[in-house]
């Protein structure tokens, strides 16, 4: 589903990645962990365009990228089947939720109004939010927030879902209510790569653990192999 | 406020003026003879703008001012003992710096009942009658032809605001005719020639004046509706008023002043025929004070309502433009960049009335001629654009930038993120400011009289010089203008608390 073959990226002259390497299957769960500034996020980013890299090349849901800059139309073509959700959610403030989650379906996909809207009140009662449909971002708490982030990248019917740091920006109440999501998204199937400091989680749902320190692939392999020695 | 936008408000009201004039210490004037024969000086005040054969600048030295009133402001100085000082202001407000910046007016200003009400007027110094001037090419060609509409609808007649042609045309009920206000009689000829207009109304002597420069035009019909200039002094100045009488006298019976009328070409001899026997004009009674508001509220309002009318259709037009040149300048093409920045520096660095006159006396040079209404409304929304676009692109870049990349890893295309997500956001954050705006807008709206639309402030000029009622119609006109700008006044501040509130509750 994913391959990531002997990519580097260079920002203010150093190379933040290098030589990063890397397979993800259909329908397993990648974990990208590692140290603060090691590169995890801007991996991420790369995956979906969001950011540009100088060497090595991404295929992805069946779509390809190559260092430099991307076409605008190319990217919007990997990005209907790329989700991403971010680690302060993003929500678009102006509208309720069930029109943050609907938004992109009828002006990208064309769904039509109805349907989009019959879809989405599925998503928000899926991630338990059945109650807030008409609710504006700001009202609701952050782990509510999250959850409409995801059902509005659900909305997409995205092939990968990309995870930046999903629940840092949460306490852990709310993070549980978050990664009870994500790990019920990982059993149907989802194919999605985690950016994560929490290695529960990894625990939990991760088929597959990368670690990455200062811009390298230190450690990859089977989430039990890994985390093993860790001593977390 | 951007510092810039006060370029709107040189047309302070003039009852201000004359307030700020007296504040300023050594600017009062206290106007009567003996202190003209201390001071060694008699201030009079023109217009240069005007223009020949009265009071303009010499095109061969444009440092100085030639005329025949300059001529006569000299030597009845020099009766009176005096030097003459020449003060500028603008024509039809000349009246009130009497007794603070100025001694005498001496501007062709025409002997009327209420001038004669208002202000001491001197004897005769010129005889006038009113020449219709059209182009060589138009159907009107005599007088009686006003009495029928032309093939474009009424005859649209330009005239000096404030003038006895103006008086005269609009007291004939029985004329087809529409009449449209100047500042200037060239503005008005140049009009007449750019066919928006289908003649001009004037004295006989700055037709003929302007008469080789402009080959297209010509005299419809003899001079008509004559009357005399009058020099004009504060009404408690009777000994200089008397003065002035004299030394005029004397250069009538002298020849000094038919010798100064034949040097410009002025029939001398006709002048003195007419000036030997001018009868005085009576003045005209003072009303009460609610017939006075009775009179002129009804004028007021309608004009409140052009005001109305140029803030609201130019707003949009200018909140429209002012968001697609910030989208423009943020997200468009490179090439477009350097462009749209020069059409935002160059409509703010110039002055809206500068503007306002180009839209209305040079694009009917280049074949356009636009009515005066769509001018002013086009000129306003232009001006408006560039500051709101500035408005809009600090709004713009408010937004934070995860909202952008949301919406493009959602797959939206730039333009789908800037329609659904980063301009209804910005908008939100703008309302404070723009609102703000629309209120320097709808009192900007003033300085469209230049161009011949009367809106309140011009029509309170107007109604104040031919009423003499300064002060009671400025309390009157402001009431309307705060009146108007007030609710806006509460919008705005609701808009921004609402704001507050949002913010407040957005977590961290």
């Amino acid at each position: 589903m994913i391959e990531v073959e002997s990519l580097a990226a260079i920002r203010a002259g150093n190379r933040i990645l290098d030589a990063i390497t890397l397979s993800v299957a259909e329908g397993t769960v990648t974990t990208l962990v590692g140290p603060s500034g090691g590169g995890k996020s801007t991996l991420l980013r790369c995956l979906n365009g969001l950011e540009t890299f100088a060497e090595g090349r991404v295929t992805i849901a069946g779509h390809r990228l190559s260092a430099g800059d991307h076409a605008p139309r190319a990217l919007e073509r990997v990005r209907r089947d790329v989700g991403m959700v971010f680690q302060g959610f993003n929500l678009f403030p102006h509208l309720s939720a069930i029109d943050n989650v609907t938004l992109a379906p009828r002006i990208v996909r064309g769904v039509p109004p109805a349907e989009a809207r019959r879809r989405g009140l599925e998503l928000l009662q899926r991630v338990g939010l059945s109650r807030f449909v008409e609710a504006r971002p700001a009202t609701l708490s952050g782990g509510q927030q999250q959850r409409v982030a995801i059902a509005r990248s659900l909305a997409m019917e995205p092939r990968v879902m990309l995870f930046d740091e999903p629940t840092s920006a949460l306490d852990p109440q709310m993070s549980a209510e978050v990664l009870d999501v994500i790990v019920e998204l990982a059993r149907g199937g989802q194919t999605m790569v985690v950016v994560t400091h929490d290695h529960g989680f990894a625990r939990r749902a991760a088929t597959q653990v990368v670690e990455l320190v200062a811009g390298r692939v230190h450690r990859a392999g089977p989430a039990a192999e890994i985390l093993a020695g860790s001593g977390h | 406020m951007t510092p810039a936008r006060s370029g709107g408000r040189w047309r302070c009201w003039p009852a201000a003026v004359v307030w700020l004039l007296a504040a300023v210490p050594g600017a009062g004037l206290a106007a009567e003879l003996d202190e003209v024969l201390a001071r060694g000086e008699l201030v009079w005040a023109a217009d240069q703008e005007g223009g020949g054969p009265h009071v303009f600048v010499d095109p061969d030295d444009p440092t100085r001012l030639i005329g025949f009133e300059v001529e006569l402001a000299a030597l009845v100085a020099g009766e009176l003992g005096v030097k003459a000082r020449f003060q500028q202001g603008q024509w039809d407000r000349l009246p009130l710096l009497l007794g603070r910046a100025a001694d005498c007016v001496v501007n062709g200003f025409e002997s009327t009942p209420q001038r004669a009400r208002d202000w001491r007027c001197s004897r005769p110094y010129f005889a006038y009658a009113l020449q219709l001037v059209a182009r060589r090419d138009s159907a009107l060609d005599s007088l009686e032809a006003l009495a029928k509409a032309g093939p474009r609808g009424p005859w649209r007649i330009g005239v000096l605001t404030g003038s006895a042609a103006e008086i005269e045309m609009r007291r004939r009920s029985d004329l087809a005719i529409e009449v449209v206000g100047y500042d200037g009689t060239v503005d008005c000829l140049e009009q007449v020639r750019g066919r928006v207009l289908d003649a001009g109304l004037m004295d006989d002597c700055i037709a003929s004046f302007n008469a080789d420069r402009f080959g297209e035009l010509r005299g419809v019909g003899r001079p008509f509706a004559g009357g005399t200039y009058t020099i004009l002094t504060a009404p408690d100045t009777p000994r200089l008023s008397a003065a002035i009488d004299e030394a005029l006298g004397r250069l009538i019976t002298d020849g000094r002043l038919k010798a100064l009328y034949d040097r410009w070409d002025l029939a001398g001899r006709q002048q003195m025929l007419l000036l030997r026997d001018a009868a005085e004009v009576p003045p005209a009674p003072r009303g009460s004070l609610a017939d006075l508001i009775r009179g002129a509220l009804p004028l007021l309002l309608s004009s409140a309502g052009m005001t109305i009318l140029l803030s609201v259709a130019s707003f949009p037009v200018a909140i429209l433009i002012g968001l697609s040149v910030a989208v423009g300048r943020l997200h468009g093409p490179a090439w477009l960049r350097p462009f749209l920045a020069c059409y935002v520096e160059i409509l703010r660095g110039t002055p809206l009335m500068l503007q306002l006159y180009a839209l209305f006396f040079l694009l009917p040079k280049a074949g356009l001629a636009l009515p005066a209404l769509v001018a002013a409304i086009l000129g306003l929304a232009l001006n408006y654009s560039a500051y709101e676009s500035e408005i809009y692109r600090a709004g713009l870049k408010a937004v934070p930038v995860g909202q952008f990349e949301a919406a493009l890893a959602l797959g939206m295309t730039k333009w789908q993120c800037l329609r659904h997500v980063l301009v209804p956001q910005a908008v939100r954050i703008v309302m404070p400011p723009v609102t703000s705006d629309f209120i320097a807008l709808f009192k900007d709206t003033s300085v469209c009289s230049a161009i011949t639309v009367i809106e309140l402030t011009k029509r309170y000029s107007v109604l104040a010089l031919s009423t003499g009622r300064i002060a009671e119609l400025a309390i009157v006109t402001a009431l309307l203008y705060l009146a108007m700008s007030w609710p806006l006044s509460l919008l705005s501040r609701w808009f921004e608390r609402r704001l507050e509130q949002r913010c407040e509750r957005a977590p961290g």
